[in-house]
């Protein structure tokens, strides 16, 4: 028998998968009173993706890194459940993913189990990227490990933050990490636009590798209904100890190479190429090698580099079945569509 | 002929496979003359499928036989079916009933037209009934409840008027008669292979669900290969569900020759590849337990050239104007690759990223496909995980399937063991007819 979940706290709520948490927990939760708590307030105009009533909303603005916004927030929601989706965008300095992913998470433990009475789970989203270190990933489930390296400072800190997650577990505080590979969808500033601008730049004749390489990408609404799965079922006694202190991998449930899905964003948006000029791995390697010297003498940002290129040919795609037998995960909105609904959103927004 | 010697002359790989197929393979068992009759039965078997007898011989003697006599009633009831001087108000009683011919010592049938290329099969039928009642009744009972199921499916069809002017018109009507054609012998074979052992018995207790995918990839296959030879034969079997996204007429892909009316071809042929390849899982979960050595190439064999044929006819405007086939050579080298699981599952991954990489943007199934490809392969290697790229410490999840490809392990290996005596046993006697020719060009030149 379920718990019914009266209330939640969505810890970055305004941002690119908060919104998106806020429309999946309206439409599949009804009953749950929706509390954002964010350090920038939600937007003043809303896609027409969204559907929900920003009134119902209650915000709490505030700095997760402070102990009384957090402990305020708690206070005034009386939620069960804590949502963490607070992160910072790709790219930026290091000292903003410690203070946010580190530093911010540290301290939401530790206020949340001050007031055990109100904060009975936390879903903390985490990230596929926490294993990776541009290897190969083929089918990984969540037995494998975090690589000695991390690929860059974002995932270092993210595996730390997942590290105190888990390591938070006990009965009085219930904790779960949710890892989304490859998130994309209405509101994405990275993937997809990503992807439209480089055709733009004529980028989309190229092809690095063989294109044998499979990729997991995730829509970002699919990604949300994991997070209202893991808060409703973690609160249900007899899942209680299969979700505490479990890692759960979220995707698409679809791998596809990853020149498959770059070329469908580009239909999509109007570019099919005739033919793809095609370089095999090694030779994409060595030209990163010299786009990175000739950049560095010219003092600009190599247009490729060597680890974008492994990047770029690696396997990085994950076995779900945990999510899908535990969490009773499905992916609702499949790839296809999914790229509809952002192509849509950008049109719309720009 | 030529073109044959040509064709493996170009593919260096796929002659060594030939003169491995023809002079190097090794039958798993060697076949027992047995009497006369039985003999006769081989005989006809041979007159009506060429392409079936060898693997029917290398069978298990305990499914040889069995398996021969419900190939020969199959063939029988497909002739009566085929017949187009047959009289409805023969043909459908007969088809109805043929079961019951069964139960007789000596029936025979000799009113097919003198065009019906197997007629023999009916015209002597008294030698399979006699060979039909010394097998296990339970085998019997199979053959015999197959025939009964296949016979009233044939005269349903015949019957359906809609059917026979406008052809298949839903994805489900597609999956029904491939079931009646072809689902059913899958049905019938695993059952008699659970019942002599060679089979883990989930596979009759899963609704005939993988059974049915068996067949179904293999019809669906011929199917869509066949479009030109169909057409020529004034029938089809695309269903209208499909091909009506893409035309209005379906024999227009071959009739019209424009660029756009060839794009709209291939994408229809996109579409029911994608449909096709939809069974694939269940192919290579079906191939997983089936133990007996002899029993799984049988059972492999026309799974993978299927699997090639689809790589073939895949973005292939060919299809719409003649036969595409498989080179020989292919076939040759699919054949011994088969014998065992892991070359099975490797067979379907090259034959998937062929697919991948024949892809076209254009298409609109452009997408789904890709994401089917990744689908089976992502399944490929649940089933063989890339060791190279498990980090230390961290075993694959254990699943049915793992634990079931476990259990089949040793035969696997001591199959690959056979595969691989064959292979060294052609190169060393390639190297010594190399060695020969060189010392006599040398005594020539010098």
């Amino acid at each position: 028998m379920t718990t019914e979940l009266k209330s939640v706290l969505l810890i970055g709520g305004a941002g690119f998968l908060g919104l998106h948490l806020i429309e999946q927990f309206s439409k599949l939760s009804p009953g749950t009173s929706i509390h954002v708590f964010d350090v920038r307030p939600l937007p003043e105009k809303l896609s027409t993706y969204f559907t929900f009533d920003p009134s119902s909303i209650k915000f709490h603005q505030g700095d997760l890194t402070s102990e009384k916004d957090v402990s305020d927030a708690i206070i005034e929601s009386q939620c069960q459940v804590i949502v963490h989706s607070a992160s910072p965008m790709h790219g930026l300095p290091q000292e903003i993913y410690e203070k946010v992913n580190i530093k911010g998470t540290q301290n939401l433990i530790k206020i949340a189990k001050q007031h055990s009475s109100i904060v009975k789970a936390l879903v903390y989203t985490s990230s596929a990227g926490v294993i990776f270190n541009g290897q190969n990933i083929k089918n990984a489930d969540e037995s494998w490990p975090y690589p000695e390296v991390h690929m860059d400072g974002y995932n270092e800190t993210k595996a730390i933050a997942e590290t105190a997650v888990m390591e938070a577990n006990s009965p009085e505080l219930l904790t779960v990490c949710l890892r989304p590979a490859g998130i994309f969808g209405p509101g994405d500033r990275q993937l997809v636009p990503g992807l439209r601008a480089s055709a733009k730049l004529g980028q989309s004749k190229y092809q690095l590798g063989d294109n044998n390489n499979l990729f997991d990408w995730t829509y970002v609404g699919n990604v949300a209904d994991s997070h209202v799965l893991a808060a409703q079922k973690i609160l249900d006694p007899n899942y209680a100890d299969k979700i505490g202190g479990e890692t759960f991998f979220i995707t698409n449930d679809a791998p596809t190479y990853f020149w498959t899905l770059a070329r469908t964003v580009w239909k999509a948006d109007g570019y099919i190429d005739k033919y793809y000029i095609k370089l095999s791995r090694p030779l994409g390697i060595v030209l990163g090698y010299l786009s990175e010297a000739f950049s560095n003498l010219a003092g600009k940002e190599p247009g490729i580099t060597p680890f974008r290129v492994k990047v770029v040919c690696a396997h990085r795609y994950h076995n779900i079945s945990k999510a899908k037998s535990i969490l009773g995960y499905t992916p609702n909105v499949d790839l296809e569509t999914g790229i509809k609904y952002t192509l849509d959103w950008m049109n719309e927004t720009n | 002929m030529s073109k044959k010697l040509v064709e493996l002359l170009t593919h260096p790989t796929e002659l060594q496979a030939a003169i491995q197929f023809f002079y190097f393979k090794q039958p798993l068992h060697i076949p027992v003359p047995g009497s006369e009759n039985l003999q006769r039965c081989y005989y006809i078997l041979n007159q009506t499928s060429r392409s079936f007898v060898a693997v029917i011989q290398e069978l298990h003697p305990e499914l040889r036989d069995v398996i021969m006599i419900f190939y020969l009633v199959l063939r029988a009831l497909d002739t009566i079916e085929d017949d187009m001087t047959l009289d409805p108000s023969i043909k459908i009683p007969l088809l109805r009933e043929f079961d019951s011919k069964l139960d007789l010592k000596d029936w025979t049938f000799d009113g097919s037209g003198p065009n019906e290329k197997d007629r023999i099969v009916l015209v002597e039928f008294d030698k399979v009934l006699t060979e039909y009642h010394l097998l296990k009744p339970q085998y019997q009972e199979v053959i015999k409840d197959i025939t009964y199921k296949m016979g009233n499916g044939m005269a349903d069809y015949i019957l359906d008027d809609n059917f026979n002017l406008n052809g298949l018109a839903t994805i489900k009507d597609y999956d029904l008669y491939c079931h009646y054609v072809a689902g059913l012998v899958g049905e019938g074979l695993t059952k008699l292979m659970v019942l002599a052992k060679f089979s883990d018995k989930s596979l009759v207790e899963d609704n005939f669900q993988k059974s049915n995918s068996m067949g179904l990839f293999l019809q669906k296959t011929n199917i869509i290969r066949d479009y030109h030879e169909d057409l020529e034969d004034g029938r089809s079997f695309w269903p209208k569900e499909v091909w009506g996204k893409y035309t209005d007429k379906l024999p227009s892909f071959h009739e019209d020759t424009s660029p756009e009316s060839e794009i709209q071809g291939l994408n229809c042929i996109s579409d029911l590849v994608l449909n096709a390849l939809s069974h694939a899982k269940e192919v290579l979960e079906f191939l997983s337990l089936v133990k007996d050595p002899s029993t799984f190439s049988f059972c492999a064999i026309p799974q993978v050239m299927a699997v090639a044929t689809l790589a073939e006819v895949y973005n292939n405007p060919a299809v719409f104007h003649s036969n595409v086939k498989i080179r020989r050579g292919t076939t040759c080298s699919l054949i011994l690759q088969c014998r065992n699981f892991p070359g099975v599952v490797n067979i379907f991954r090259k034959y998937i990223q062929n697919i991948n990489h024949k892809s076209s943007v254009k298409d609109p199934n452009y997408l789904k496909i890709g994401i089917k490809c990744g689908e089976i392969e992502q399944f490929c290697e649940t089933l063989y995980p890339d060791l190279k790229s498990l980090p230390k410490g961290v075993t694959p999840a254990s699943t049915d399937i793992t634990k079931s490809l476990e259990s089949r392990k040793s035969i696997d290996q001591s199959m690959q063991r056979r595969m691989d005596q064959e292979s060294y046993n052609l190169n060393i006697s390639l190297l010594i007819i190399l060695s020969i020719a060189t010392g006599i060009l040398y005594k020539f030149v010098f």
